[in-house]
């Protein structure tokens, strides 16, 4: 039993790992990595996927626990030196996995009730936890093994006169799991959006689609309604700037593109505006060139982002004036933002004021 | 199963070995940061071992004590799947270090939705409670 919730939450915890350091990769990408730009809804399905499997292994470690719980209590404590190591590597192995789950649950929460930076903690104890899962499952291998290979011959089960039968406590777990998972996925799954009740996003949204930062958080309600506001393009041969009317006048291209958030919550919308690879073009540079993305807000990590080659190269790839048919909303971005097919949403930069190409 | 086992340990020391530098870089020399992460870090299996657990435990054997036995695995398995949409809703419902709520995040009515869930679910175990019980008085039920 306890080997069977194990391989469940080998999974769906090795599936959380997966997902979160490619959404890493992505924001923070090495020079030998580079993200597609298509299919457009792959983030969406990553990080939507990353959240739902972590939200999943919290009633999978409790039921893992709970199924070797006694053994807490084992005596001697310490029998001999490998069985020492063996109980501190599962004190490192739950510590770490305890730490991974609930400062990812209350970061889906944007709850923060401690002093750190959220991503590199999660980013570091993340390595530390798959990698004392690995050594756990290597030493606990046999019997692993043993118990799997002992359930495919299944005898009838002894029916048991108080509590539940290891059938009743496996399917307990896959309900409590599916309950929970259930309860949370409208986050990012459409058809789930009015199951799920514990969802932390709603269609409340201006133009129907959610808002992590408003205009007055980012501190640009001033600067964004500016009328001398103008887009600087700024390439190799020189600065173009732009008024709104004149970015208007340029082709404009509309595409339906998730916005999906590294907090897991994602939303399906229609954009237009001006394809970055006409922009490019119409500025003198070429498409695939990467694109520095300056905000009109001053601070912070959303103030500015960098767009690769394998993005400003795709004619989807927007310079969003509209949304969901009406003028981009304050809190959306107005006068113009970034919208690009299958990026984390904190690096589709809103009101955007300056576009730098550098290389 | 040598070569298996040796294919997990060598990566997994590597990751463990990886995330303890990483780690090292953001708490050496600690500092209040690196000491609230040490509390974060112990407080998980602590909670669980000290209080959680037990509470589980508590909670299980009055079950098995003080119901019917038709009743017993309806009512363990909604404590669990009520305990687990509990634990999940704490970071929705419990704001004191959470953000403002935004236009489309976190503004929700999140308490009235965890009541409809656990609703359904102790409707449920009603239902089976009721189910089970029958079957087991029928004439003829196997005992």
């Amino acid at each position: 039993m306890t080997a069977r919730i194990g391989l469940w939450l080998a999974i769906s915890f090795g599936l959380c790992f997966a997902t979160g350091l490619l959404s890493h990769l992505i924001q923070h990408p090495p020079s030998w990595f580079t993200w597609p730009s298509r299919p457009v809804w792959l983030y969406r399905v990553t990080q939507g996927t990353h959240v739902i499997s972590g939200i999943a292994s919290i009633p999978l470690l409790l039921a893992k626990l709970w199924s070797v719980y006694p053994k807490l209590f084992e005596r001697p404590v310490v029998r001999s030196v490998p069985h020492a190591v063996e109980r501190l590597s599962i004190l490192v192995l739950s510590a770490s996995v305890f730490f991974e789950l609930t400062t990812g649950l209350l970061n889906v929460a944007q709850n923060y009730p401690w002093n750190f930076y959220f991503p590199t903690v999660h980013y570091a104890v993340a390595w530390i936890a798959v990698g004392s899962l690995l050594v756990h499952i290597a030493v606990k291998l046999p019997v692993v093994r043993r118990a799997l290979e002992r359930t495919t011959d299944r005898k009838p089960e002894p029916k048991t006169t108080s509590g539940l039968s290891r059938r009743g406590f496996l399917r307990t777990t896959l309900l409590s799991t599916g309950a929970a998972v259930l309860a949370t996925a409208g986050a990012t799954v459409p058809w789930l959006r009015d199951v799920s009740v514990l969802s932390w996003r709603s269609d409340n949204g201006p133009q129907g689609v959610p808002v992590n930062r408003t205009a007055a958080a980012a501190g640009v309600l001033t600067s964004a309604r500016d009328p001398e506001w103008r887009l600087e393009v700024v390439t190799s041969a020189a600065t173009r700037s732009f008024t709104l009317a004149e970015l208007r006048a340029l082709p404009q291209t509309t595409a339906e593109l998730p916005i999906a958030c590294v907090e897991g919550w994602s939303a399906n919308a229609t954009w237009t505006g001006v394809a970055l690879p006409d922009l490019l073009r119409a500025t003198g540079a070429a498409p695939g060139v990467t694109v520095k993305v300056t905000s009109l807000e001053n601070r912070g990590l959303y103030s500015r982002s960098t767009v690769p080659g394998e993005h400003t190269a795709d004619p989807l790839t927007l310079l969003a004036l509209d949304l969901n048919g009406g003028e981009l909303d304050l809190d959306h971005g107005y006068p113009c933002r970034i919208i690009a097919p299958n990026r984390p949403g904190v690096l589709q930069t809103k009101w955007v004021r300056r576009l730098e190409v550098v290389a | 199963m040598r070569i298996a086992r040796v294919l997990l340990v060598l990566p997994g020391l590597a990751a463990l070995a990886w995330g303890l530098i990483l780690f090292g870089q953001f708490a050496l020399p600690p500092g209040p940061q690196a000491f609230a992460t040490a509390a974060w870090l112990i407080g998980g299996p602590v909670v669980h071992d000290v209080i959680v657990a037990p509470v589980v435990a508590i909670v299980a054997l009055a079950v098995v004590r003080l119901s019917p036995q038709a009743w017993v695995a309806p009512l363990l398995t909604g404590a669990a799947v009520s305990g687990v949409l509990g634990l999940v809703s704490v970071p929705l419902l419990w704001r004191e270090f959470g953000a403002a709520p935004m236009p489309g995040l976190h503004d929700r009515a999140v308490a009235p939705g965890l009541l409809v869930a656990l609703g359904v679910v102790w409707a449920l175990v009603l239902m089976a409670g009721i189910w089970r019980s029958r079957r087991a008085t029928a004439p003829g039920a196997e005992r």
